[in-house]
């Protein structure tokens, strides 16, 4: 038995691979390799500069920008429009949410008619805007303003219905009131939806802004682009959309900061 | 608080879940109700809390609530129904928040409760943190801090290891001896009926009916974990039952 040998063999390691290692370094090389292909692309004449202009000319255009202060002209006016008329559309948004999410004969009421204006793309009715609001300011924040009302009403009571109906056992269970379960559980229960859905009507927000100042506005980051366009400047064309870029990427850290900060309870 | 329950009936739609309930609960008692799965039993300590309408029949109470109690009937349940938005303390004062208590009264009763429940150390912690049976332990809390007259536990071992649950039973029978209070204790454990029951309801399988009911005369205090001969006797009701039962759910 003693002089036996059994081989042993280690076991092979088989779990690993599909989960994502944090690789800080890979996304800055990327860019900047994009980026010098970028350059090296229009400098040496491969890429035409009717396409494509150099990198240090968007450069350039978003220097002049600052200079002529047109940048804080254009983007003021498209954040005041967005920042007002997305704020107004998600708090009513809640507002009409909650009322339909509690009580059968809103939902009755309201529900049909939120399905119905819901699928339209909100641009189609930026004529019909114009002709009730004026061609100024008015049109365009309602524009948004409708553009992230439904969505917002659509999750939240969504949110409400997903609530956990054991939670609301147990108030009523306890003898909380039915204001107290309302803002107690159902409100922070439905908190994480509500929250997402601000990321996706920011994002509906700016794809509207931009639209409508396409179409029709002086001022903004939408009526630059579009004058940029005319006049075939793409270096500025382009400085626009990387305001567009920043001003989506700015949004979203600011819900992400949020989510931190409100639902801290997760994890 | 002494409860009175009168030939309970309960259905939904065409299913026929409690048949004919009678049952009578003293002041100080605990009655345990076993039964196979799906045969009404949490159906019925819901109806006795007040959470589901009965068919016909009627639950009542009998007997003056203390003045210092806040919700009478009051539960514990099986998947601890925490707010995972609020720390151990403030899951305990969502349910005193509602009465006119001083700030200061407040805090006595949470701290006394979190006291009894062994839970101080961990009152500003999140309910994600903790184990299972610190879960249920804050249930037993916020339970105890409305001062119930009955309390009611649906299964409130069920969702925990055997190790865990056996050390909270002790903690139920100690929490007893402390204040008698009156309990419902639905379980489909029969030691755990027998360890805590002063009075132990069978219920047979769908539509719910009472087989039998067991009182048992030694203290709770003097209990041994293993009372083989009245278990034998118990799964012996409960065994046909419970085949029958899981069959019946077997096809649909």
């Amino acid at each position: 038995m003693d002089n036996k040998k059994i081989n042993y063999t280690p076991i092979r390691f088989r779990g690993g691979g599909f989960h994502h290692k944090n690789n800080y370094w890979i996304s800055p090389i990327v860019f900047i390799t994009l980026l010098t292909l970028w350059h090296l692309g229009t400098t040496s004449g491969f890429i035409s500069n009717l396409v494509l202009p150099k990198p240090i000319e968007v450069a350039i255009a978003f220097h002049d920008l600052h200079i002529t202060g047109d940048l804080y002209l254009h983007l003021g006016a498209s954040l005041s429009r967005l920042s007002l008329g997305w704020t107004l559309g998600t708090i009513l948004g809640i507002i009409l949410g909650f009322a339909i999410g509690l009580f059968s004969t809103i939902r009755s009421g309201l529900a049909p008619i939120v399905a119905a204006i819901f699928p339209v793309p909100k641009i189609a009715l930026l004529p019909l805007f114009i002709i009730w609001f004026g061609i100024g300011e008015l049109s365009k924040v309602n524009l948004i303003l409708f553009g992230t009302l439904f969505p917002t009403i659509i999750a939240t009571y969504g949110a409400i219905d997903n609530v956990d109906r054991s939670l609301i056992r147990m108030g009523q269970s306890f003898n909380l009131s039915w204001i107290s379960i309302a803002r107690k559980i159902i409100l922070p229960a439905s908190l994480p939806a509500i929250l997402s859905s601000m990321r996706i009507t920011a994002a509906i927000a700016i794809i509207l802004i931009v639209a409508a100042e396409l179409i029709a506005a002086e001022k903004g980051i939408g009526a630059y682009i579009q004058m940029a366009g005319s006049l075939f400047a793409i270096d500025r064309l382009l400085a626009g959309i990387i305001i567009l870029s920043c001003l989506g990427l700015i949004a979203n850290w600011i819900i992400g900061f949020a989510e931190r900060k409100m639902l801290k309870w997760r994890n | 608080m002494e409860l009175a329950l009168n030939k309970v009936c309960k259905s939904y739609g065409d299913l026929k879940v409690l048949n004919d309930i009678d049952l009578q609960i003293k002041e100080g008692q605990i009655v345990s109700i076993i039964g196979p799965s799906g045969c009404g039993k949490s159906t019925l300590l819901r109806m006795i809390g007040g959470l589901e309408k009965l068919d016909s029949g009627s639950i009542e109470v009998k007997g003056s609530v203390p003045s210092d109690c806040l919700n009478p009937l009051t539960f514990i349940f099986q998947d601890f129904s925490l707010l995972p938005w609020r720390t151990v303390e403030k899951n305990i004062s969502l349910v005193l928040e509602d009465h006119k208590l001083s700030e200061k009264k407040k805090k006595d009763i949470i701290g006394s409760v979190l006291d009894r429940t062994k839970l101080s150390e961990f009152k500003k912690r999140w309910p994600r943190e903790l184990s299972g049976g610190m879960k249920q332990r804050v249930g037993i809390a916020r339970a105890l801090a409305v001062n119930p007259s009955v309390l009611l536990m649906d299964e409130p071992l069920s969702a925990l290891d055997s190790q865990t649950s056996e050390i909270l039973l002790n903690d139920l029978v100690e929490l007893w001896e402390k204040q008698h209070f009156t309990s419902v204790y639905i379980t489909h454990n029969l030691s755990e009926a027998i360890r805590i029951g002063h009075k132990i309801v069978v219920m047979s399988r769908r539509p719910g009916r009472i087989r039998d009911t067991v009182s048992i005369d030694t203290e709770i205090s003097n209990r041994n974990l293993k009372n083989a001969e009245l278990e034998e006797y118990l799964w012996s009701l409960l065994r046909d039952e419970a085949m029958e039962a899981e069959r019946e759910l077997e096809n649909g």
